[in-house]
């Protein structure tokens, strides 16, 4: 409880220099650790009656998929059908890494060991998303005479997006570059934590430590790759002309 | 002599920005080989017009006919390839001017590009240089000789000589004339009346979305503000 209290005491602290800073993050940092508390506890009560059911565990996955799409799409606000955009991306990105691990056997279909698996590479790939998505329609904004200049030029729409598709792509997948180099030399990700907390031995851990993030990378670039895309798509108006995000 | 046929002609265009109504009911005629200045005040709807010559913008209503062709029936890179619009403040892409020139073009030949140069009065050693270290005269020039490249029929220049000083101003007003005299239809913006005279055989005034006047400058430069 102790360690709950601590970090409690760390988001006070990061809402309080919200507030000095005049970032106006204090009501979305209070809102998200609320509701991660929240879902943490939910979680913790079901997760055993979940991991005995195949059906509630698929349900479960659903679960995670809608709650990424919607948390991605508010991030892509401004443009048409922000909520199935970011689902595509989350669901072709996750689907490409989940499908090979269970085919091949490297984790079992079995929910205990998919709900988790699940939960990383859903949530990977909502990160780039919502990155990779913002980042585009804020280039695209401050953009507009530079893709003009090239629509003028008799370019079509897509290739005038170009260099803003490649940049936000770019920096959507900045953290998991970062994270990846530096693992074990920063950073202790999670399911190596976990594992060893939990009584794996710390090469196990690592093995499947290891499996996790190189997929969680192929993950990302997928659904960084294919949000792009469907960003540029959804601000390509006929006649080739470009709509700002609103 | 039989009356030239226009090139580019507007006919009762219409266009809504931002939910105001920026061009009502507009009409004109571009001839080729003849420089046509548009004129008028601040928020006249000159700018939208060019857009919308582009279509950068889609007018609420009325058409645009190149050559007889109504421009929605034409892929839009084609007509913007045909009718060249080269924005106030132009915009230089990354890398060198060459990289400019040949921005979108499918292998162009390193003639065309220093041709298209000469016409603009730079020579070949500019091909190289960084296009973000351009001068505002040079950009202007580096801008037009980029749109040259796509070999237009028409030409829309938005405010060419506004940052330039008097001497870089001379150089585009001459290119104007120059490129004219080639047979390119060129539509020129500016709030200079003066200049409207020196270059300009034809003028079109907008006003509050709407064509005032349009003819022979003589007729229309000195029939207003």
């Amino acid at each position: 409880m102790t360690g709950v209290l601590v970090a409690a005491g760390l988001v006070v602290l990061a809402v309080a220099i919200s507030h000095r800073r005049g970032l106006g993050l204090e009501r979305e940092l209070a809102i998200t650790a609320t509701r991660a508390t929240a879902q943490l506890a939910a979680v913790g009560a079901l997760v055993t009656l979940v991991f005995e059911h195949v059906g509630l565990a698929a349900g479960f996955v659903a679960v995670m998929l809608t709650a990424a799409a919607l948390t991605s799409g508010h991030r892509l606000r401004g443009i048409r059908r922000p909520v199935m955009i970011a689902g595509a991306a989350i669901v072709l990105g996750a689907g490409t890494g989940l499908a090979p691990l269970l085919i091949t056997g490297a984790f079992e279909l079995a929910p205990r060991e998919l709900i988790p698996v699940a939960g990383i590479l859903i949530g990977g790939a909502m990160a780039a998303t919502s990155l990779t998505g913002r980042r585009l329609l804020e280039d695209v904004g401050e953009s507009m005479p530079a893709i003009e200049a090239r629509l003028a030029l008799g370019v079509p729409a897509r290739t005038a997006l170009q260099d803003c598709d490649r940049r936000a792509v770019v920096t959507g997948l900045i953290p998991i570059l970062d994270q990846t180099k530096n693992v074990g030399l920063v950073t202790l990700p999670g399911t190596f934590v976990g594992l060893v907390l939990g009584g794996a031995s710390p090469v196990e851990a690592a093995r499947v430590q290891l499996i996790v993030l190189l997929t969680v990378m192929g993950v990302q670039v997928v659904a960084a790759v294919v949000c792009a895309a469907l960003v540029t798509r959804a601000c390509v108006l006929p006649g080739e002309r470009v709509e700002p995000p609103a | 002599m039989p009356p030239q046929a226009p090139i580019l002609a507007v006919h009762g265009l219409s266009a809504i920005r931002a939910r105001r109504v920026v061009l009502e009911d507009v009409a004109l005629e571009i001839l080729a080989a003849t420089v046509t200045a548009l004129i008028g005040p601040s928020g006249a709807g000159k700018t939208s017009l060019l857009r919308c010559l582009v279509r950068l913008d889609e007018p609420a209503a009325g058409s645009v006919r190149l050559d007889g062709a109504d421009v929605r029936g034409l892929d839009a890179g084609l007509l913007r390839r045909r009718v060249a619009l080269v924005a106030q403040a132009p915009v230089m892409l990354p890398g060198d001017v060459r990289a400019n020139l040949a921005y979108g073009l499918d292998a162009p030949r390193e003639a065309e590009l220093v041709a298209a140069l000469e016409v603009a009065d730079l020579d070949a050693d500019f091909l190289h240089r960084p296009a973000d270290r351009l001068s505002g005269g040079e950009r202007a020039r580096v801008a037009i000789a980029r749109a040259l490249t796509r070999s237009p029929e028409v030409l829309l220049l938005d405010e060419p000589t506004a940052s330039l000083d008097a001497r870089a101003a001379t150089a585009i007003e001459v290119l104007m004339l120059r490129l004219a005299a080639r047979g390119l239809a060129v539509l020129v913006v500016t709030h200079d009346v003066a200049q409207v005279r020196r270059v300009a055989t034809r003028a079109v005034r907008l006003e509050g979305g709407r064509v005032r006047a349009q003819g022979l400058v003589a007729a229309v430069a000195g029939s207003g503000r």
